[in-house]
């Protein structure tokens, strides 16, 4: 009911010029029912749910940066692949010195929950 | 003192230098000629739409402005600024208009951009209604204001505090995406935030700013916009000092306004909203003077009491004890019967049942009129008074105070919510807590500030709390709710509060720089 209502709202203003600030707006129908059928299912994360959806964030640029696909990234491609933060702390997050950091490593630098400890 | 915007402008140093001279000889309070500039390119915020020539010149003005007895002169910059990929490749032409004062030393000099949301809204709100140098005097919530509204100068301004940068993502205000991009290639909430963090970053660069303490502020949508703006930069290794959040929707998933439909939420984090806003009008009964403490009050029922019994109702239909209802009733004034009829009340409900035959504001709720007037025409009036005084300002504004001149229209709401991509985190409308949790973690230092109306009816203070709740306790965050709407700014009595409140939070994220 409400988003027919903002949607009538929305289009009476185009006819008439300038459509009426809406913000946040509503997004459009399908996407309200496909996130309504998620939430069934999928309550807001919190605790180690969360730590998981926050680190997925952290993993997708790791890979976005791993072009190569080897699992590790140089400092230099870290830097070139839009992961400076690895770069600018990558002494700290190499402790075993091999100029190759995994996301593993970074984990363990970042304390996150679930971290393995380092291992040759 | 060093000639600021000599060394930012690179390239534009000696034009810079010169506009410089003519200002220090023109002198006095208020902008001068400077540097007016004709933009002829033609900007469109069709979804289609693709700049082929971006064009990077800018319109350059001086002013001053008096905050506290203390005269700030500030340089006005408005024009666009291309957003460059990694690979170098132009993204799309961002308009902008910056306020820095001049004379500020750049390694400590604090720099605030600036995001309203949408999607598809331009940033003119927080330009011209916050804290830049000058503001629109709307005198909200009466409606008393005529257009134009007053441009005044903004004794609330945060020039004194940080410079200023007012951003319109693409597809927005004179922001368009450059060949063979188009503007539909940015309407994502991911695209967009990746382009601004690239704008953000291209800034700076060219701005000799990038060892400036950095701020992010974003309203409504923008307070999706900035956390992921605010991740992508932590990890490409740029620091962000502090983040605003104003007028905040965490997470679409958990408001009940927007995530209509199916009863899989429910409205308690609007309730202390409803109690502010009936308490305005005298209708709650429930209400004590203090207006925070009265919001303590139904906050904490409506977690412990009001939630579990909109839950049962949404679940079965099932109304709780009578006193239950009386206590809502008495809390915000809204009559039994709608309780008995729609417990879990939403806001559209809740706006245009309160008081018979008339209408509240979405954005503010004590901002009414009655049904079929001209105030209620788009069944807004809080919005439907204030957009037109913006709507106008900004047409002079650009042109006459920032020397900016285009033929093209300043889109405030363009249609890039009709086909936004809202899916984000592998959900299909975003939750940027996450994205918060990670910036967190990549840098430890950031400090976040939640500022909100009380009366705001349609991203919710408490709303706002209960999102915050899923942080790790410890996380860097305060929160300020005050009297006034969606643009709490706006109220008169708030703007000087959240002024404060802004003072310290930035001399705490740039403590020990």
């Amino acid at each position: 009911m409400r988003t027919a209502l903002i949607l009538s709202v929305l289009l009476g203003a185009t006819a008439a010029g300038a459509a009426p600030h809406l913000d946040p707006g509503t997004p459009p129908a399908a996407t309200l029912r496909a996130a309504q059928e998620e939430n069934r299912t999928r309550p807001a994360s919190v605790g180690a749910t969360l730590d998981s959806e926050a680190e997925q964030h952290l993993r997708d640029s790791f890979d976005a940066a791993d072009i190569a696909h080897r699992g590790t990234l140089t400092r230099a491609e870290a830097q070139a692949g839009g992961f400076g933060w690895i770069a600018n702390h990558f002494d700290a997050i190499d402790t075993q010195h091999t100029g190759r950091v995994s996301f593993d490593d970074v984990r363990r630098y970042l304390r996150l929950p679930g971290a393995t400890p380092a291992t040759k | 003192m060093r000639p600021i915007q000599a060394v930012l402008r690179g390239s534009r140093v000696v034009a810079a230098l010169a506009v410089l001279a003519a200002a220090a000889a023109c002198g006095g309070a208020g902008g001068d000629a400077g540097n007016q500039y004709v933009d002829s390119n033609l900007y469109s915020m069709a979804a289609t739409a693709a700049l082929s020539t971006p064009n990077e010149t800018t319109a350059v003005t001086h002013h001053s402005v008096t905050l506290g007895g203390t005269a700030i002169a500030y340089t006005a910059t408005a024009g666009h600024l291309t957003a460059l990929a990694a690979t170098q490749a132009a993204e799309a032409s961002i308009f902008y208009v910056a306020y820095t004062a001049d004379g500020a030393p750049a390694a400590t000099r604090p720099v605030t951009f600036f995001f309203n949301g949408g999607p598809g809204s331009a940033t003119v709100w927080l330009h011209l209604g916050s804290f830049a140098p000058k503001r629109l005097e709307t005198g909200v919530p009466a409606t008393t204001q005529t257009v134009p509204f007053p441009y005044v100068d903004n004794s609330e301004s945060l020039i004194d505090t940080s410079d200023l940068v007012f951003v319109d993502a693409v597809g927005t205000g004179l922001s368009e995406a450059v060949a063979p991009n188009t503007n539909q290639t940015y309407w994502s909430v991911d695209a967009d935030a990746a382009v601004l963090r690239d704008f953000v970053t291209r800034w700076l660069a060219v701005s000799g700013r990038t060892a400036s303490p950095l701020f992010l502020y974003g309203e409504s949508y923008g307070t999706v916009r900035v956390p992921v703006i605010t991740r992508l930069l932590e990890t490409a290794g740029t620091r962000v000092n502090g983040v605003v959040e104003q007028s905040s929707v965490l997470d679409y998933n958990s408001n009940c306004s927007i995530e209509s439909g199916a009863p899989t939420v429910n409205c308690a984090g609007f309730l202390p909203s409803y109690a502010a806003v009936g308490s305005y009008y005298d209708l709650a009964t429930a209400a004590s003077p203090d207006l925070d403490a009265f919001l303590g009050v139904v906050s904490s029922y409506a977690d412990s009491t009001y939630a579990p019994d909109a839950a049962t109702w949404l679940a079965d239909g099932t109304l709780p004890a009578a006193d239950h209802v009386a206590a809502l009733v008495a809390f915000t004034g809204l009559p039994a019967a709608v309780w008995d009829r729609q417990f879990d009340v939403d806001y559209d409900t809740f706006r245009h049942n309160l008081i018979a035959d008339t209408t509240l504001g979405v954005y503010d709720g004590r901002v009414s009129a009655p049904v079929g007037s001209a105030l209620d025409a788009d069944d807004d009036p809080s919005n439907t008074f204030v957009e037109p005084g913006f709507e106008a300002a900004i047409k002079t504004v650009l042109p006459g105070e920032l020397g900016y001149t285009n033929p093209s229209t300043y889109v405030i709401t363009s249609d890039a919510i009709n086909t936004w991509n809202f899916s984000h985190g592998g959900r299909s409308l975003p939750d940027v807590v996450p994205d918060l949790s990670a910036a967190i973690s990549l840098d430890p230092l950031l400090k976040i500030l939640f500022l909100g109306g009380q009366h705001d009816l349609i991203t919710p203070f408490h709303q706002t709390e209960l999102d915050l709740e899923r942080l790790a306790s410890g996380a860097p965050v305060a929160t300020y709710f005050h009297p006034g709407g969606h643009m709490t700014y706006l109220d008169d009595g708030s703007r000087p509060l959240m002024k404060a409140e802004l003072a310290a939070f930035y001399a705490a994220a740039t403590g020990g720089q």
